[in-house]
């Protein structure tokens, strides 16, 4: 459980990014972390596995205050995706690169390997775990990323803007594994995104940040009800979402809606 | 068909050590037409950029048959810098094409490696910037310019050399929406002032629908569509792996026009869309 009480923060000598934001995700949810550039997302999550602390207020990991805590403390409950992919690429292969986290907690060669294996097939990446990482493609070292996180077998993941990059059928595939992960094994999963398909289709709940205010604690779908202020956050409403309200259906998909329409009377064929 | 800027004919490639990402690559991509290039992760869109601007097979080697013309050309034996001053490429890693300390001296590094006047830099340089929205920034830090700017400092140094052809491989993949939105829609007018040819690799191709005149769909190394917009995204609706890389109004278009076999209007935004779909249908079915 991840609970953020009067939390305010801000860069040195910056403006204030977050303001007294309160908020508490229980083990077990799926949540989307929304709000326009530099609304204060990435920063909020931060502050969730120790590598930013608050400058007023308090940020409870598992009951734990973060004041005293490090990210390499949080590290066995908290896995992070960086936005880039780059930034979190430390070793020559694929194989080695997932395998670091688990080494590092002294798990036994055979667990590594295990381990290894099945968060690379996880991310499609099991052919290539000879590759040197920096010759990825761009989707690829952001599923690497994920596949790294996950070899350490977190309760929270907290995956920033993993879809970008990727095509549908990627993003599909990722996002259907880490629904498998968070339905099975009850993983926490805080997704920070600008795709608003895929906060609608997959995510429970949404948290949107607007200037570093919480302005939207709620069910992810009543987001799309045509009611709240998406524009305003500077967010977009995905067109299927636009059609099916428009059209009083639901719908997840082009082919969903499609199916849920019939031709007017006199519409010639 | 007119004039045709860039030409495959019979082109396979292969990297080195690689297999063969390209087989049987034949298209044209017509002078003055904005083309947006579709399909799924690996199936060679990159690889056909990289061949387009001579960096295959000059700087990579690998094997290869057939052949690639540009600008009524052969790119076989041609230096990248050979094609440079008539093809611009902007890379969907912006950073790593970033090479000075200042937004002038970016600008001003491929005009020099040129060999332009000092006189000529500066008046190119100062219309570069204003044409990408940065008028007077020419002794900016980079570090002073927030990534969206950045980003079109790159668009700035590759205008600035007048290329005839803009080729720009993912150029938002590591942005937001909005500034996606923004990019492209400079671009557009970029590409409408100076009647360049623009071709544009893609992976969420709504964000081109109100601009692509043409597309090329690939999947597996393959051209498996190509043609005006409207052709090649009936011919890619056709492969059902292939649709979810169509932008999603005209998934609900071609699936409508599928279904109840209407015709409707060649949507390019989604006023239009509405528009047609509230005169037309109800919901509710099923």
């Amino acid at each position: 459980m991840i609970e953020a009480k009067a939390v305010n923060f801000a860069y040195h000598r910056g403006e204030p990014v977050l303001n007294d934001i309160s908020c508490k995700i229980e083990d077990g949810e799926f949540v989307a972390l929304l709000g326009h550039n530099g609304s204060g997302k990435t920063t909020l999550s931060r502050l969730f596995m120790a590598l930013l602390h608050p400058r007023s207020g308090d940020v409870f990991v598992d009951g734990n205050n973060i004041a005293d805590l490090e990210p390499a403390d949080l590290a066995h409950q908290v896995g992070y995706v960086f936005q880039n992919p780059d930034l979190q690429i430390l070793e020559d292969t694929v194989f080695e690169e997932v395998a670091y986290g688990p080494r590092c907690k002294n798990k036994s060669e055979t667990k590594v390997k295990e381990q290894v294996g099945s968060a690379l097939a996880a991310m499609g990446l099991a052919e290539l775990y000879e590759a040197y990482p920096r010759t990825l493609s761009f989707g690829q070292k952001r599923r690497l990323g994920v596949a790294a996180a996950l070899a350490l077998n977190p309760q929270t993941l907290i995956l920033d803007e993993i879809t970008n990059g990727q095509d549908e059928q990627e993003k599909n595939n990722m996002m259907a594994y880490l629904e498998k992960l968070n339905q099975e094994k009850g993983i926490t999963i805080i997704l920070i995104t600008h795709d608003m398909n895929i906060a609608r289709q997959y995510t429970n709940r949404a948290l949107v940040l607007h200037n570093g205010d919480l302005v939207f604690d709620g069910a992810t779908a009543t987001l799309y009800d045509g009611k709240s202020e998406l524009n305003e956050w500077g967010l977009t409403q995905p067109i299927v979402a636009t059609l099916s309200a428009t059209f009083g259906v639901e719908a997840q998909n082009a082919e969903e809606f499609c199916e849920k329409l019939h031709l007017k009377e006199g519409v010639v064929q | 068909m007119s004039e045709a800027v860039i030409k495959f004919e019979k082109f396979y490639y292969g990297y080195i050590n690689g297999n063969v990402v390209l087989h049987d690559v034949n298209l044209q991509i017509s002078k003055g037409s904005f083309t947006v290039i579709s399909g799924p992760s690996g199936a060679g869109k990159t690889t056909l950029c990289k061949s387009m601007v001579g960096i295959i097979p000059y700087y990579y080697g690998g094997r290869y048959a057939g052949d690639v013309e540009v600008l009524g050309e052969t790119t076989k034996g041609k230096r990248v810098s050979d094609l440079s001053m008539r093809v611009g490429l902007m890379l969907d890693d912006y950073e790593s094409q970033l090479v000075s300390l200042t937004a002038g001296e970016e600008v001003a590094f491929g005009l020099l490696n040129h060999g332009f006047a000092p006189e000529e830099v500066a008046t190119r340089i100062k219309q570069a910037l204003a044409d990408v929205g940065l008028p007077g920034r020419e002794n900016y830090q980079l570090d002073e310019l927030s990534g969206g700017q950045r980003q079109r400092l790159l668009l700035a140094s590759v205008l600035a050399v007048h290329p005839e052809v803009l080729v720009l491989d993912e150029p938002v993949s590591a942005m937001d929406p909005d500034g996606a939105h923004a990019l492209y829609k400079l671009l557009y007018k970029i590409y409408q002032e100076y009647h360049m040819t623009v071709i544009v690799v893609e992976h969420n191709i709504n964000f081109l629908l109100p601009y692509a005149t043409n597309m090329i769909v690939m999947n597996k190394g393959k051209v498996a569509a190509q043609g005006t917009f409207e052709e090649a995204a009936a011919i890619a609706y056709e492969m059902p792996e292939l649709r979810q890389n169509l932008p999603e109004l005209w998934q609900v278009k071609l699936a409508l026009e599928n279904r109840f076999g209407i015709a409707l209007g060649a949507w390019r935004n989604e006023e239009d869309a509405l528009k047609e779909l509230q005169e037309k249908f109800v919901g509710g079915g099923l």
